[in-house]
Formats: C-alpha cells, structure tokens, sequence
C-alpha cells in the first residue's frame, strides 16, 4: 500500500498539467466564441461555393 | 421567414365580378434567366423578374434559400464570377476610409511577422452561422485575402490579408458588396468582459481540478472507513485532500470572501455570506482535524462547493454580457465618421462627434445620415424607418430635414449640421430609452431574497447547535456546528437559478424567441395587461385592396401611373392589377403625387387617384352613388380611394390591412391565460376599433390615433395597476416598448429591437407570443419546484446536523444528491415548445 505516496502525487501532477494546457487555452481565446466553432466544423465540408483559385489569375 | 410568408401567400382578395369595361390584352411573352440556375425561361411579362424559375426544382431550393435568409448566396455567387473580380481590387470612394488608421482607430491593421497585416473588425449583417461560412469561404478565394475567422458571439471578424496584393478597404467593399458592412472596433468594454470571462474560466479550470481529485482521495477514505485503513495512510489521505480543499478555498473560492466581505459592508444579506463562513470553518476545522489526525474532514465537499458554485457565477455572467452587447450593438446605429465639406470645396473625413453646428456635410447615396440638419444641395429619397418605423421612403429634397440615423437612398446629398449626438432626434430617442429602462423598479431575484432569509437562520441554528452540544465538549459542539454550516450551503439554490433561467432562454432561442434577461421571463409568468400596437404586429403592416367598385379600367390606367411611384398605397394597387391579369400601359406619366393621391395621364385621358379630400380638391364631384358607397365601405373599416378620369369618378377602391395570421387565436388564448389585452396604434381611432372588434377586445381598451409620446404615457400609466407588456415594432415603438415592464419586439432587425425590447420574436408569428408566456410560466414553475427541492434537502441537512448524525459519508452523499437531483429538475422539464416550423 506504500505505493500510494509515489502513486498520488504523480496523479495530481498528472492532473496538474491537464489543467495547466486547459488554462493555457482559456487565456489563448479558445473558449470565447462557443458559437460558431461548432457549426463551422460542419458547414465546411460543403464545396458548393468554394471556387478554384485559378479564378482570379494574378 | 416572414419574408418567405409574404411571398408564397397568394391570396386572392374577394373581386366583384363587374363587367370588365376593357378588353384585356394577353401578356407578352418574354425571356429571362431563373433566378436559381440562370437558365433563360420563358415568362410572361408582367411577372416579378425576381421570381422566374425554370422548374419547380429551381423554385424549392430558391424558397429554402430565400427561406433561411440566405439571399446573399446569389449576390456571392455573382461576385465570384471572373468579370467582376476585377471590380474588387479597385475601390469606390466609400471604402477609401478603411486605409486610413484615423478611421480606422483600434482596428488598424498590425503588421505581423511575416509581411500580413491583421485586423480585427465590426460586421453587421450576420444572420447565423452560415453567413460566417460564406465570408470564411469568400475569403479563401480572394488573392491577397488570406484568411478570415468570424465570431458569431460579438460580431467581429479577424481578417488577415497581404497588404502588397489587396487593401482592406477592398475587402471592406467586397464584404459590402456581400451584404455586410465592415466597421471598426471600439474594444476597450470588450476587452475588459473578455478578461473578467477569461478569469471566471480560468478560476472554474483550477477548482474542477482540485474538486474532482480531492473527490478520489474521498472515495478512497470512504472506502477505509469500512474497510478498516491502517492509520497511517488515512493520516495521509486526509492531509493531501485537505491540501487540495484548501488551495480550492483559497484560490478560486477567493470571489466568496470578497462579496461576503462587501455583503457586510453593505449590511445587506447576500448568498456569498453563509457559503464563505461555511468555506472559511469547514477549513479551518478541517485542516486542525487533518493535522491532529482525528475528527471530520469536509475538503471534498469544499472544493466541490466552489467548483459548483464558481460554474452558478459564469451562467450568470455568461447572461449580463449578453444583454450589455446587445445594447452596445445598437450604439453602431449612427455612423461614428461623416465626410465634411470645407469651406474651399474639399471634402474630409472627420468624427461625426466633432461636426460643429452649421458646417456641411456631404452623405453619398447608401449612406447613413451622421447628424441632424437641413438639405442644401440635392434631392433624394430617404429611408427614415429606423427612427419612425414608416416602411416607405420619404422624398428629401433642399430645405427638408435630415435626421441622424436615417439613410440616404438615392443621390449624394449636402446637409447643414443642425444637431449632433446626443442632442440628434436618435440621441434623444436613445436617451428616452435609457431613462425608460431606468425606470424600471430593481428586482431583487428571488434566490437573493430567499438567500437573505437563509443567511440568518443558517446561522442561528449553526449557533443553536453549537450551544446545544457545548455539554458534551467543545470539540464536539464545534464539529457539529461545521458540519451544518457546510451541508446547508445553499449551493444547489445559487446554481439553480441561473441554470434555470439559462436552460429557459435557450430553448426559447430555438423557439425563435430571444429574450434578454431572465426577469422577463419572470414577469412574463403571470398574467396582467398587455398592450400590442396594430400596424404591423396584429395586421400584416401591408396596405391590399379588399374591395373593388366599378370598372377595372380605372384600375388598370391608375396601376400605370402607380408603377411609377413608391408607396404602399401604390403597390397595393399595382399587385390588384396584376392579379387581376391587367396590362399596366408603358406611356402613362406621373405628373404630381402629394399626399392624398396622383396625377397622372395615360394616352391622353387625365387620371386622378386619391381620398375623397383629394379628388374633391382636383375639383371633381362625387355623386351619390359614390357617398353611399364609401360610407359602406368606411363601415367596414376600409380606407376608400378613388378613381377619376377626365373629371369623372369610375373606379372605387377599399384599401386595408388584413389581420395577421393567428392573431384571433392568440388574443383568445392570452386572455384566457389571464392577460388583459389592449390596441394602441398610431392609426385612425375607427379602424382601430374595427379591428379590435374582429379580433374580440373590449372597445375601450381599443386606442387609436396615438403619438408615440401617448403610448408611452398609456403605458407608463397602466403600470401602476399592474405589470404591462407592450408588443410592438422595434424602431417605432421603442419608448413604449422600454417603459413596459416587458416589452416585446415583433418586427424590425433583432439589434435594434434588442435595444428596447427585453424579448425580440424572430419568426414574427403572433402564436410565438402565446407559446412564450407558456413557457415562462412553466420556466416559472420549474424555479419554484428547484426551490422547494433544494431547501428540502437543506431542512434535511440541517436537522441530521443538529441531531450531530451527520457522518462525513451522510455529508458526502447529501451534497450531491441535491445537486444532481436539482440539475435533473431543470434539464428534464418541458418548458419551452419547439415551435413548428
């Protein structure tokens, strides 16, 4: 059962560091629009109005 | 989608079948392209050349379009054909102004690393999500324009482009070309909600952590306790949890001690105070009982006290921001720049705030009009609707007055600045607004009410007990008191509300219904008296003739000279001729429209159209016949007009606005729900009267001919009785509409209406009304029933702890349990209908 004073501490360190990328995020923006990131991850995939980019020659 | 009603509806008015005193030719039959696919099809050519459609394929998918207000789909789809790119590199005058920082102000481009400017801009114009997919999408097909990431959530666009390829003031035009206007940013307010958003968040990350892992050090003690754990590691067990509870207390739990702290400042009772003296003793006694190695520990329920707590904050916070950017996106009404004239003919751009009384400002068509003051160069046309509701442009010609706010339609205009900001007639507007809505007596919600009454007793009974067990010893009496203050935390009631509310106003946003704050909701829960305006929220707000006597000849000559001026009078006759399949003739001219009615000539035959003060001052006598029928008609609540040509009267007509759809329905249905319905409209008292009269409301509380200064005296005065809804438009009715205790926008954009309007109804229908104050009483319902569940389980609580039977396990389920169970409560209730359709 002495394996718990190696094992907890790794856990919360293990832990610690999940949250530490999850704050990381949160102060990088990723949580500010909850709206469109959803919808957009679906609509993308819709090619009817992406046009070649040969298009509009340079 | 009311767009999508009103021109799939056809209709037909009742005609009497008068002997047709024309011959009627048949249609020429012309080619045009379908509007869907652009295949030539062939067509009569009298139909709307916006509704040619080769197949029926082509219609559907055309009305599914039109349907989500994807109408932009076409005018993209034109601007990426080859032959205008061109177009998109050479901007107009109009957008030169994105290039220049003064303009441009915080969203002046930063240039990055690698060459590419960013810039972060206001977009208005967004509808959904799919328009952030067409701009995203325009924006990878454009040279030069290398990226662009919408945010629905504030409105703002990242666009990120190469300045040695493209200017931002071209994409500014290709956006405005799309139907979106680009606008810089002014961040500092966003900014701050941003960080304090960002902090909530980050605190919520930090107390999750430390909750849910203090939760398995739980369970594993929770498990010795029956198993039998060697001391040893339960001294361990319990010092590292208590570490975590406290870090948890310490760090994100902070926000506790600080409101306390004010809430005792202030004296007044407030939920921060029980919850940071149960954190601050459960803590205290826990960390003495961690280190001694004996007696309760409550880490675990500490740190999941503030986790839940924490989450109950930023619902809550999540919904103020809200509201306060719906109010900051009215504020982008009025243009913030105007182009000046100076004295040497030269024009310049400066802030609108800084335009001095008598100087001159030039506004291109399209514009929006930045100050008040009076034409003195040019004629056009002018859309006032924002700030009247009048759905028609007026004429502005030298010497008319422009007014802040409305928009320039058809030639550049030179305008004296008169007044400017607040002092504007929007400004003062905006102003009545703001004073309207700080009228508005404060509710206390009801959880901080509840809470009041809690804190007191929570700590008097924390006191009893305390005394109760002193006998016994102290370290006993002290660990009973602790146990209450912690397991009668009231955290189930403080996240319930706002998760409530928030759930509520969801799942009324699917219903087409958006609602600011959730007192409305509350308010909107019991009956009272609810006012509605006629024009446009009971009727259609779209002029039809109903009733046609004498010749279609008249008709056909006086839809000739009406094809050839704007108003709603005039189109109403334009769309009788065409349903009735009569040819308009291409020579007739418009000589003279003033209101009343036209002039005009068709073939040489004079033609007056008009009310009967019109056709009498055009010195033509109405006989008889004619009275006897225009009184019928007025009866009938009808507007007559009529026809004359060469001095003789030969067509009459009786014009008005059909009732909405539902709106029977819905009147009855509301006031059998206990709500007091009332008109109050702008329009003529008896056809006011007429239309209360169809739709079964008592005649006195039926008021016409109302200023929008009376309707907001009406308002303001039924507000003493009792609490008052107010239906109406979002532009025209806006005072009435914030002086309410709620008021409800049916029609007019959702910014707009927003500002006024606590609930703004996006589908337009009236039967949405009806489903709204259903769903706020049920929201209402579901409030309550949380209350009762949650203080149950708190009376529970408290009895096992002064009963001292309180067992960290008893501690342990209990907290849970009613959250979870109160969680289950909001989430599982049917509240809202989905609407159909």
């Amino acid at each position: 059962m002495s394996v718990v004073y190696v094992a907890l501490p790794i856990a919360l360190l293990l832990g610690a560091a999940g949250m530490y990328a999850c704050v990381r995020c949160i102060w990088d923006g990723q949580y500010e629009d909850l709206e469109s990131p959803p919808v957009r991850i679906l609509i993308d995939d819709q090619k009817t109005l992406a046009q070649p980019k040969n298009l509009f020659p340079k | 989608m009311v767009l999508f009603e009103q021109t799939i509806e056809v209709d037909s008015p009742p005609v009497e079948s008068a002997a047709m005193a024309c011959p009627v030719r048949r249609d020429q039959v012309v080619s045009r392209p379908c509007v869907h696919c652009g295949q030539s099809t062939e067509t009569l050519a009298s139909e709307d050349a916006q509704r040619v459609f080769c197949c029926s394929g082509c219609r559907s998918a055309y009305e599914l379009i039109h349907g989500w207000g994807l109408d932009e789909f076409y005018a993209l789809r034109e601007q990426l054909r080859p032959a205008s790119a061109s177009a998109v590199v050479a901007g107009p005058d109009r957008y030169v102004q994105f290039d220049e920082p003064a303009f441009l102000g915080n969203s002046t481009p930063r240039v990055q690393a690698d060459g590419t400017c960013l810039a972060e801009l206001a977009v208005a114009g967004l509808h959904c999500a799919a328009c952030a997919w067409l701009i995203e999408n325009v924006s990878a097909s454009t040279p030069g324009w290398l990226s662009a990431r919408v945010r629905m959530s504030d409105h703002t666009v990242r666009i990120v482009f190469d300045p040695r390829q493209t200017k931002l003031s071209a994409i500014a035009q290709l956006m405005g070309r799309m139907g979106y206007q680009l606008s810089p940013l002014d961040r500092s307010r966003d900014q701050h909600i941003q960080q304090e958003s960002k902090r909530l968040l980050v605190q919520i990350a930090i107390a999750g952590f430390l909750a849910t892992n203090s939760m398995w050090i739980a369970v594993a003690l929770y498990a010795g306790e029956f198993t039998g754990v060697v001391y040893e590691y339960r001294y361990f067990l319990g010092l590292m949890g208590t570490t975590l509870g406290t870090l948890a207390v310490a760090g994100p739990g902070r926000t506790f001690f600080v409101g306390a702290i004010a809430s005792l400042k202030s004296r007044t009772p407030h939920m921060d105070l029980p919850i940071a003296v149960g954190l601050f003793v459960g803590t205290v006694v826990g960390i003495i009982n961690a280190i001694r190695g004996s007696g309760h520990i409550f880490f675990d329920s500490l740190a999941a006290l503030v986790f839940l707590l924490l989450i109950g904050r930023w619902i809550q916070f999540r919904q103020q921001q809200r509201a306060a950017r719906a109010v900051d996106l009215m504020l982008r009404i009025t243009p913030r720049h105007a182009t000046r004239l100076t004295e040497d003919g030269r024009t310049e751009l400066v802030l609108a705030e800084n335009l001095q009384h008598g100087q001159r400002i030039r506004i291109a068509p399209g514009e929006c009009v930045a100050a008040d003051g009076v034409i003195v160069v040019g004629a056009t046309t002018i859309d006032r609707s924002l700030l009247t509701g009048e759905s028609i442009p007026v004429a502005g010609n030298c010497g008319d007055l422009v007014s802040a706010g409305t928009i320039n339609i058809t030639a550049p205009i030179d305008v004296e600045v008169q007044a400017v900001g607040r002092e504007s007639r929007i400004g003062r507007v905006m102003q009545s607004v703001e004073s309207a809505a700080a009228d508005k007596t404060p509710i206390v919600q009801l959880a901080d009410r509840i809470g009041g009454v809690f804190v007191v007793v929570v700590m008097a009974l924390a006191a009893l007990t305390f005394v109760l067990w002193l006998p016994t010893g102290l370290g006993e009496a002290t660990s009973h008191a602790t146990s209450l203050l912690i397991v009668a935390c009231p955290c189930a009631l403080a996240l319930a509300t706002p998760l409530a509310i928030a759930v509520g106003l969801g799942r009324a946003a699917k219903c087409n219904v958006l609602i600011r704050d959730g007192q409305s909701l509350q308010k909107l829960s019991s009956g009272g008296r609810m006012w509605l305006d006629k024009t446009g929220t009971l009727t259609e707000g779209r002029q039809r003739v109903s009733t046609l006597v004498g010749a279609h000849y008249g008709l056909q000559l006086a839809a000739s000279i009406e094809c050839k001026c704007v108003h709603p009078v005039a189109s109403a006759i334009v769309r009788e001729a065409e349903l009735l399949k009569l040819t308009l003739i291409d020579s007739a001219v418009l000589d003279k429209a003033i209101p009343g009615g036209v002039v005009g000539t068709v073939d040489g035959q004079h033609v007056a159209i008009g009310n009967i003060g019109f056709i009498r001052s055009q010195e033509i006598a109405i006989d008889e016949d004619w009275i006897a029928e225009i009184e019928f008609l007025l009866v009938r609540g009808e507007a007559p007009l009529l026809i004359a040509i060469d001095g003789v009267v030969c067509t009459l007509l009786g014009l008005s606005d059909p009732l909405r759809k539902g709106a029977r329905e819905t009147i009855a249905k509301l006031t059998r729900d206990g709500w007091a319905i009332g008109i109050l409209s702008g329009d003529h008292a008896e056809i006011v009267s007429r239309v209360g009269q169809q739709l079964g409301i008592r005649a006195e509380d039926c008021r016409g001919g109302l200023t929008p200064e009376e309707k907001l005296e009406v308002v303001r005065a039924s507000r003493r009785d009792s609490t008052v809804v107010m239906i109406g438009d979002g532009a025209n009715d806006a005072a009435a509409l914030a002086a309410a205790d709620v008021g409800i926008a049916v029609r007019g954009g959702a910014e707009v209406s927003l500002q006024a309007a606590p609930v703004f109804v996006s589908s337009g229908r009236l039967t949405t009304i009806h489903n709204l104050v259903v769903g706020a009483r049920r929201t209402n319902r579901v409030i309550y029933a949380m209350f009762a569940a949650s203080l149950s389980y708190n009376i529970l609580a408290v009895a096992l702890a002064m009963a001292g039977w309180i067992s960290p396990l008893a501690a342990a389920l209990l907290m849970p349990i009613s959250s979870v169970s109160v969680l289950a409560i909001v989430l599982g209730a049917r509240t809202f209908k989905e609407s159909n359709g």
